[in-house]
């Protein structure tokens, strides 16, 4: 949970976090997400990656594609939604 | 009027009130009642929740007692405090949605300035619908932009593998993912047509191996899947969907079941579904495609290379042991699929550049003159346009080319040296050097115990092998199966 503030505090994390809760079906690469969200691909690349490493965030990689995704994780989600009600 | 009228309109008004139209009307009936504030009443005289406005409540009933009907017009009255106050319906269509009230006003306006407020109130009336308007497409196209692009994205995914296990599972993950459910299974028809043979299945908590009982085979027919597969027609349930994969006949079937969220799956879930089969299709077809195209290939090189055995039995092809040995190394130095492909082809044909050099210089014992050591570099890449005609071997080639070449760069036809070696090429000198050392080949005099040969080649790490290559080797030989066979061998 303490995870889940810390990365809603930056700007960049909490808009993906905000799309992605919003498109739960989604599955598309930075590039795409940026056009979604708007703002830097490379900021939201980086974004992705801690999204990813703290395991919010699922990749699916291929030689020339990697594509991003919403967690599956029920209890993540849950928390995730908490946050974003409380903001 | 019903309710769900009522609460249409009074949403409506909610929206309105809120609208940035409305702050730009309130901007210019500053200027002209000199009054920015104002109420929103609904069509029956009650105050909509807005904010902090709501003290009004007292002048809604006062105007609901003085007019009972609908007012379709402005009106300027006195409240029970006696202040002046104006009051302009809220009309959409034929329907009055409500009211907005000017309170408490200095002095009665002129009806220059209610007329000019109330074409005010009418642009901003417009301003709003075409603002709900953009809303409305918006909520509605963006979705489905988004899934547009999921579905663009999931094509690339898919597109960029042709290994049918590795893209089965890719179809089931994404699926899974897609969907949001706990479960996916993917099934394809047997070659009978008879029954679904699961392919991949994929539990979110839990994963299942392919000996669980759930990959039992089912029956056209039989369960959601079968039917799904006989029918043809896809089926939505509260806590599972199944969708055909079809090509001309359906050729299997793609499943999810209960959603992360506890939710139903829905018509646009479906959609989304649906879609995802079509590509999932193209891909498993292409894929298969791709499978027939590489078995004819296996069956071309086997058939040059049982030629090539009857004219001189394990001249120009290695053992199965070898072949077996070449794999197992490049598996262990993680080269990717292509490249192990093109490698299993080379290692069925590894000396077709023998095929010119006289018998009596292959078979000579002892060592070679330099005279007949420059016939077998020429001969080599003579030998090697017997096989440049055929095009899917074409990436084999600099394997075939360059597995004489010795790491320190004295070896043949070319003299390259380290990285200049295709890796496939260092893999097979390995290889060779060992089958070479622990068989009796009639010019390479007497054999060698497994352990010897395998510290023969250790000695020449980085001269004339890939040190890579030799440690990538060193640890193939400790596998159980290779412990077997090399014993066999020793």
């Amino acid at each position: 949970m303490k995870n889940i503030k810390r990365l809603l505090k930056n700007d960049t994390a909490r808009k993906i976090l905000f799309f992605f809760n919003e498109n739960p079906n989604c599955i598309d690469t930075a590039k795409g997400i940026s056009l979604w969200i708007g703002g830097d691909a490379n900021n939201i690349q980086k974004a992705l990656n801690q999204l990813v490493k703290e395991g919010i965030i699922a990749s699916h990689q291929t030689a020339s594609t990697t594509a991003y995704a919403y967690t599956n994780n029920k209890q993540i989600v849950k928390k995730i939604e908490k946050c974003i009600k409380n903001m | 009027m019903n309710e769900s009228e009522k609460k249409e309109k009074q949403e409506f008004l909610i929206k309105f009130s809120k609208s940035s139209s409305i702050s730009a009307f309130r901007a210019l009936c500053s200027k002209i009642l000199k009054k920015s504030r104002c109420a929103f009443l609904d069509a029956e005289y009650r105050p909509v929740k807005y904010g902090g406005e709501c003290n009004h409540l007292k002048l809604g009933k006062y105007l609901a007692r003085i007019k009972a009907g609908l007012l379709r017009e402005y009106m300027i009255f006195k409240c029970s405090c006696g202040k002046i106050c104006l009051s302009f319906p809220i009309i959409q269509g034929s329907s009055v949605y409500g009211y907005v009230l000017f309170i408490h006003l200095a002095a009665e306006p002129k009806k220059t300035a209610v007329d000019s407020a109330r074409i005010c109130m009418d642009l901003a009336l417009k301003e709003f619908q075409k603002e709900q308007e953009l809303t409305k497409l918006y909520e509605t196209i963006r979705p489905r932009a988004i899934a547009l692009s999921t579905i663009h994205t999931i094509h690339r995914l898919l597109s960029s593998t042709l290994d049918m296990d590795e893209l089965i599972e890719r179809i089931a993950r994404l699926t899974l993912q897609v969907m949001r459910s706990r479960h996916c299974s993917i099934m394809l028809l047997d070659e009978s047509k008879k029954y679904l043979v699961p392919k991949a299945m994929i539990d979110l908590d839990k994963e299942i191996p392919k000996t669980d009982p759930k990959y039992k085979k089912i029956k056209l027919g039989l369960k959601l899947e079968g039917r799904v597969a006989k029918t043809g027609k896809t089926v939505l349930l509260r806590n599972s969907i199944c969708v055909p994969l079809v090509e001309e006949d359906v050729i299997g079937v793609i499943s999810a079941g209960d959603k992360t969220n506890g939710a139903p799956f829905d018509k646009f879930e479906l959609e989304i579904l649906i879609t995802l089969a079509e590509q999932a299709v193209i891909a498993v077809k292409n894929a298969q495609m791709y499978e027939e195209q590489e078995k004819m290939a296996y069956a071309s090189i086997k058939t040059l290379a049982a030629l090539l055995d009857s004219k001189s039995p394990n001249t120009f092809t290695h053992s199965d042991q070898f072949v077996k040995m070449v794999l197992a190394i490049a598996e262990q130095m993680k080269l990717s699929r292509e490249d192990i492909v093109n490698l299993h082809y080379s290692a069925l044909l590894p000396d077709t550049g023998k095929f010119s050099i006289p018998d009596e210089i292959l078979k000579k014992p002892g060592s070679l003159s330099s005279r007949e050591y420059d016939i077998i570099k020429k001969q080599h890449l003579e030998s090697l346009k017997i096989i440049e005609h055929l095009e899917f071997l074409k990436p084999a080639m600099p394997i075939i080319r360059h597995h004489h070449e010795k790491y320190d760069g004295t070896g043949y036809p070319d003299g390259l040296k380290g990285g200049q070696i295709p890796v496939g090429a260092r893999i097979m000198a390995v290889a060779n050097a060992f089958e070479a050392m622990v068989s009796a080949r009639p010019y390479k005099g007497k054999k060698i115990g497994v352990s010897q040969a395998i510290k023969e080649l250790e000695k020449n790490k980085s001269s004339q092998f890939d040190p890579e290559a030799v440690d990538a080797f060193i640890q193939v030989t400790k596998k159980p199966e290779f412990e077997n066979m090399l014993g066999a061998s020793a």
